[in-house]
């Protein structure tokens, strides 16, 4: 029997660490072109799913109408915040936490306009396939956790094929080498680092609608996801895109286990001594050397 | 990670050793303790309610004002710093409450919790830098937040201790208004002036050429690590105090006290007063405190406000208030 509701539990795991690590990943796109560690990235999940729910309910839009339209609007968000808070300081080499803090106020920003324009209330939005839950044995596997675990892997191999043989992708992969090398050969650094914020804030929507039909969403679910994301990219090594997307399953695994074992309340408190264990033992991640 | 020039802060480097500003510059110097002493010259009169308001921004100032020491002067970070404020808050509110201790007693004990914690976890976490630095700190504070919500066998979780006495030491108490206003103005002063005397000493200089570079520090032999930590334990004291003061003035304490809120409203009056210099947590901390009283019908939009007021300064005006006067001393010849 409990050997079954481990079971349970690393599914339901598995399913939340896809959505760790696309979070991570958008940590990864923007640590990689910029050298800044964005914290408004939780921002960008909480609107995919709000913004989905908006044009679902208030606006009567189709469901794959209303979450395109939030997929658009998140990354053009996240062009805007690029430009008038990150791009001033970027110019100017403020120090690294004066980046974080100006995301980080960014976030707030955000979330406060969020509650203001639409209301605190926590939403949720209905499951992609609406059928019951398939069984394998006892374990019952949603078909939305099949849509997350099936979404994740499809963007992570889309991403993989971007970075891979695109013009694009390979232009972003040399800013991530050497950004002055980059200008060099006439790559628009500064223009690839508005994409990546674009990109990161897309996957940020993606994983908020992908995660909001098994959950919630409100104003303020925001942070927590930014900081497990985050925890997801130092686990991968920090600025390995698909090493941050295995430490979002690992850490997706190990909070389903705290869960389980300890109870709900403490699930942050386990997520984060995960992240103190790297930082002190292992900052360079699972995967070796430190950029 | 490396220690690049941009992972520290060049706000921090030079400001002890500044000229004796003249002229406009002068004037604009002093204009930030002419506001600090305004304002609480005007809480001490006039009394009620705006006595409360300064009463907060006070024992914010003296939080602020540790904070200044490990970022400002040393340009290391903290976002967790709210940690050794619940301890100091925490155990002030315990101790008490349930076991009649006196305030004095009490906060001497949360002081020695506080230090004894920065101690143990300033080993580790102060060897990170940047933005790992940056993520260690927060992680501590929100751990701290999430036991004071959990561990309701003794903070009673979100209910919160209530009851708590009000600040006395032997059969003095401060009970009205203008007493605690007093009380919190020594303690403010006091946090002022020892940071100040910081600042100018050999330990100060010291902390000064490690927020230059470290590997210079290093090379002049300054023992790094040992001068990092002793900044950090300084702050946290400095933090633990504050939250101490909070509890007893408030009378109540919850885990929504020590939240990353009271992160974002310490870097906001860091920020809006000036990093690095004495007077600026002092002169932060009270504007950003008076600011929302004047909008106190648009509670919703307090936060609002904070967040796009920090990303302005942090955008636009990274030296804050009692930078101003530098601003007018490099056009001087």
């Amino acid at each position: 029997m409990s050997g079954d509701l481990l079971m349970q539990s690393l599914v339901s795991g598995l399913a939340i660490g896809c959505v760790y690590g696309l979070i991570g990943i958008g940590f990864c796109v923007i640590y990689n072109a910029s050298g800044i560690v964005n914290f408004a990235q939780g921002a960008f999940v909480m609107l995919g799913g709000m913004l989905t729910h908006v044009g679902l309910k208030t606006w009567h839009l189709p469901y794959w109408a209303a979450a395109l339209f939030a997929v658009v609007a998140v990354a053009v968000l996240g062009v805007v915040l690029e430009r008038i808070v990150v791009r001033p300081l970027w110019r100017r080499k403020a120090p690294v936490f004066v980046m974080i803090l100006a995301t980080l106020a960014a976030q707030i920003v955000i979330e406060r306009l969020t509650f203001l324009l639409v209301d605190d209330q926590p939403k949720t939005l209905p499951v992609f396939t609406d059928l019951p839950p398939l069984k394998l044995g006892a374990v019952a596997l949603s078909y939305q956790t099949l849509w997350i675990v099936a979404g994740s892997l499809a963007i992570v191999a889309g991403l993989a094929v971007f970075f891979k043989s695109t013009l694009t992708g390979k232009a972003m992969r040399a800013c991530a080498i050497d950004r002055e090398a980059a200008l060099l050969q006439a790559i628009p650094v500064s223009r690839m680092l508005a994409l990546a914020f674009a990109l990161s804030a897309a996957l940020g929507a993606v994983a908020g609608i992908l995660l909001t039909p098994t959950q919630y969403t409100a104003f303020n679910v925001g942070v927590p996801f930014a900081i497990s994301g985050f925890i997801a990219a130092i686990i991968g090594g920090f600025g390995r895109p698909f090493g941050a997307f295995l430490g979002g399953l690992m850490l997706g695994v190990v909070q389903s286990v705290a869960i389980l074992s300890l109870g709900s309340g403490l699930k942050s408190a386990a997520a984060l001594s995960v992240l103190l264990v790297f930082l002190f033992f292992r900052p360079a991640g699972i995967f070796g050397v430190a950029k | 990670m490396t220690n690049s020039p941009d992972t520290i802060s060049p706000e921090a480097i030079g400001k002890a050793f500044a000229p004796v500003p003249r002229g406009l510059g002068a004037i604009l110097g002093f204009a930030p303790w002419l506001v600090v002493v305004a304002l609480i010259g005007t809480a001490l009169v006039v009394g009620g309610y705006i006595s409360t308001v300064v009463a907060f921004a006070l024992i914010y100032a003296l939080f602020v004002s540790g904070l200044n020491v490990f970022m400002g002067l040393t340009a290391q970070v903290s976002f967790g710093h709210n940690a050794f404020a619940a301890i100091g808050g925490y155990t002030s509110a315990v101790l008490t409450t349930a076991y009649d201790w006196s305030p004095i007693a009490a906060m001497g004990a949360g002081l020695a919790g506080a230090l004894a914690l920065a101690a143990v976890i300033g080993w580790p976490t102060l060897r990170l830098k940047g933005h790992y630095l940056s993520m260690g700190t927060l992680a501590i504070g929100l751990i701290t937040y999430e036991i004071a919500v959990q561990w309701t066998s003794v903070t009673q979780g979100y209910m919160g201790i209530s009851g708590i006495p009000s600040l006395g030491i032997g059969r003095f108490e401060a009970v009205s208004d203008r007493q605690i206003l007093v009380v919190l103005t020594l303690t403010a002063a006091l946090g002022a002036w020892c940071v100040a005397r910081i600042r100018r000493s050999r330990f100060g200089r010291a902390l000064a050429a490690i927020a230059g570079s470290e590997e210079a520090a290093r090379a002049l032999g300054i023992d790094v690590a040992s001068y990092k930590l002793a900044s950090f334990l300084i702050s946290a004291g400095y933090a633990s105090i504050a939250g101490s003061l909070f509890v007893h003035v408030v009378g109540y304490v919850s885990p929504e006290v020590f939240g990353l809120h009271m992160v974002i409203l310490a870097f906001t009056m860091l920020y809006v007063g000036g990093i690095g210099t004495v007077v600026g947590p002092l002169v932060g901390a009270l504007l950003v405190s008076m600011l929302p009283e004047t909008f106190r019908g648009f509670r919703d939009y307090q936060d609002l406000a904070y967040g796009a007021a920090l990303i302005a300064i942090l955008v636009y005006a990274p030296r804050g208030l009692a930078g101003l006067a530098e601003l007018f001393r490099k056009d001087a010849p």
